[in-house]
């Protein structure tokens, strides 16, 4: 990794941490206030790419891990990881990963706006949404033994929250890219 | 940024980092091989027992374990409802007592020992040419440095909205900071690179 | 000091920024200056390797700034434009301890270099404060304490007095004129150059004019109306 990139990385790991100490931010066309860290988690992929991205999230649990209130709420330490609900927050890891890795497909630079937009939308979902989340309901189901079923049903409360994330980050990713190009293009 | 450390000398703080840690995880192991919710109940006392034993105070151990404990209180009820009682009981004195026992390691290992620890961690990871790790002292250092400065930047840009009469948006508050904070990535690589911190290739 | 540049040129995207130069630089205070974009910056930044040559050589006392990237590096300290960007861990003694890092000093060393250059520069009371909280005069001292402690022979600094008050301007002109470096700056502040050894004028990314200051600020004055 280059000295750019490390720096790139940590910059973003300093974003996400950021964006847990501001107030929630409203949405304009609905009354829901949204909680910006896990946004910040699909942007750093849509953004920096599968490589930086993923290791700006890595640092952010790595600073949990050695006991800083990082997290939205001043949660952080390793009894954030013996938390039921842990597989979400070790699943930002491989969300950031596969949103990037699937930016670097999807998203080209001669693309049209319109088409650069769902490609990060489609990334943000298959990462964001459908890698955490499947993380997530693994490890609830298997510490308190309910079953998949039972752990997907509690879940589900909390997907039209991150679709809406994830549509976020693909605005924010392509805004970002008009303006400062970052995200590794296809060879 | 305020550390869940917490200064003493206890046995606790006296132990490795190493030591600690491969206790926890061997400790979470046998709790999760465990199915006896007398056996977990006792975990769970012993867990509260050494972290009164850090005297950190009611007030402070409340504020740091509402968030897990509040979880794990969720996540019982749940299981209650689905699986019944036997089943409740052992989830939430499983993960209540791996809750306590990791706050307490928390409490006891400072950010430095910690860092020092996953460095050393990290040195077969070099060998093998996957990271450098000096870099990871690095890097967490970089993130504590740069989020006072990214948390100014949102006020200016959240003040930058209201004198223009403008509602502040997830989109416009966002993409600002993002780019001001990334733009400032080559002076800082530069700098790295000319006080010769990372030895380069 | 014994800086020279063999034909060397600097590209950027496939644009020429300097074109092939040759120069040796001897004098112990030397001003660059010229418009915004006229090469000065990219110059400065050949000379301690952060901008490689796409042709010719440059060198720094011997050392090739390609092949002895770190050894020059070592020799020609560097202070940015914004010195914001320079404090790169969160407390001051930190950052500046860092740079010594690679020199693998035992612990009390490194801390009494730390403390020897915080003093020097009176700001020994700053070393525990945290870097986002010092002033604009405060964070230039800071950049030139965490650069120096190595003690490079050379020193650059690109516009070291941007955005100063008039009081922080004359403390880091005073500090500067009192270093026992030699001391490379590149500057609009024709003020802070007016008495060096020699200045270089850069325009179009050539070198138009090189010399004593009167005749080479004059020279620029010309090409700026």
């Amino acid at each position: 990794m280059t000295t750019r990139d490390l720096v790139l990385a940590a910059l973003f790991a300093a974003i996400i941490v950021a964006l847990g100490l501001v107030p929630p931010i409203m949405l304009g066309f609905i009354p829901v206030p949204i909680t910006a860290q896990s946004l910040g988690v699909m942007l750093a992929g849509v953004i920096l790419g599968a490589k930086r991205g993923g290791f700006a999230v890595l640092l952010v649990l790595l600073l949990v891990a050695i006991g800083l209130p990082v997290l939205s709420g001043g949660r952080g330490g390793l009894a954030t990881f013996a938390s039921p609900t842990a597989g979400y927050l070790v699943g930002w890891f491989f969300a950031a990963v596969v949103t990037g890795y699937c930016s670097e497909r999807f998203v080209d630079r001669s693309q049209s706006g319109l088409v650069q937009i769902t490609g990060f939308f489609l990334a943000a979902l298959l990462g964001g949404v459908v890698v955490d989340h499947a993380l997530g309901i693994l490890y609830l189901a298997y510490v308190t033994g309910t079953g998949l079923s039972t752990a997907f049903i509690g879940d589900l409360s909390f997907v039209p929250g991150d679709v809406l994330k994830a549509m976020i980050s693909a605005l924010a990713g392509r805004a970002v890219m008009v303006g400062y190009p970052l995200l590794p293009q296809r060879a | 940024m305020k550390t869940l450390y917490v200064e003493g000398d206890t046995f606790l703080h006296r132990l490795s980092p190493r030591t600690k840690l491969l206790g926890l995880a061997a400790l979470s192991l046998v709790l999760f091989l465990v199915h006896s919710p007398a056996v977990l109940s006792v975990a769970a006392m012993l867990g509260g027992i050494v972290c009164a034993s850090l005297r950190l105070g009611w007030r402070q151990s409340w504020l740091r374990l509402r968030p897990i404990l509040l979880t794990i209180v969720i996540v019982a009820l749940f299981t209650l409802v689905l699986n019944g009682r036997h089943d409740a009981l052992i989830v939430a004195t499983r993960l209540t007592a791996l809750a306590l026992f990791a706050a307490a390691v928390t409490a006891t290992t400072s950010t430095g020992d910690f860092i020092d620890e996953i460095t050393r961690l990290a040195m077969p990871l070099e060998r093998l040419g996957v990271v450098k790790a000096a870099d990871i002292g690095l890097s967490i250092g970089l993130v504590i440095r740069f989020v006072p400065e990214i948390l100014s930047r949102y006020q200016a840009i959240r003040d930058a909205h209201r004198a223009r009469g403008l509602k502040p948006r997830p989109l416009t508050l966002a993409v600002p900071l993002i780019i001001l904070t990334l733009k400032n990535a080559d002076d800082i690589a530069a700098a790295i690179d000319a006080r010769g911190i990372r030895a380069q290739k | 000091m014994d800086i020279r540049f063999e034909q060397a040129e600097a590209r950027f995207e496939g644009r020429t920024v300097v074109h092939p130069l040759t120069l040796s630089l001897s004098e112990r205070r030397i001003g660059v200056i010229g418009l915004n974009g006229s090469g000065k910056t990219t110059f400065a930044r050949m000379i301690n390797g952060l901008v490689p040559p796409a042709t010719g050589q440059v060198t720094v006392n011997g050392f090739d700034t390609v092949k002895d990237g770190d050894k020059v590096r070592g020799q020609a300290g560097f202070i940015f434009q914004n010195p914001q960007n320079q404090i790169i861990l969160p407390i001051l003694k930190e950052d500046i301890a860092l740079g010594l890092k690679s020199r693998k000093l035992s612990k009390a060393d490194t801390e009494a270099a730390v403390e020897a250059v915080l003093a020097r520069f009176g700001i020994a009371h700053l070393g525990e404060r945290r870097a986002h909280e010092l002033s604009g005069g405060e964070l230039q001292l800071a950049a030139l304490a965490s650069v120096l402690v190595t003690q490079p022979d050379i020193l650059i600094m690109d516009e070291p007095t941007n955005q100063l008050d008039l009081k922080n301007h004359g403390l880091v002109e005073r500090t500067i004129q009192g270093l026992d470096e030699n001391v490379i700056i590149i500057s609009h502040d024709l003020g802070l150059i007016a008495d060096f050894d020699r200045v270089l004028l850069f325009h179009g990314g050539r070198l138009a004019q090189d010399g004593a200051p009167a005749e080479v600020i004059a020279r620029y004055r010309e090409l700026a109306a």
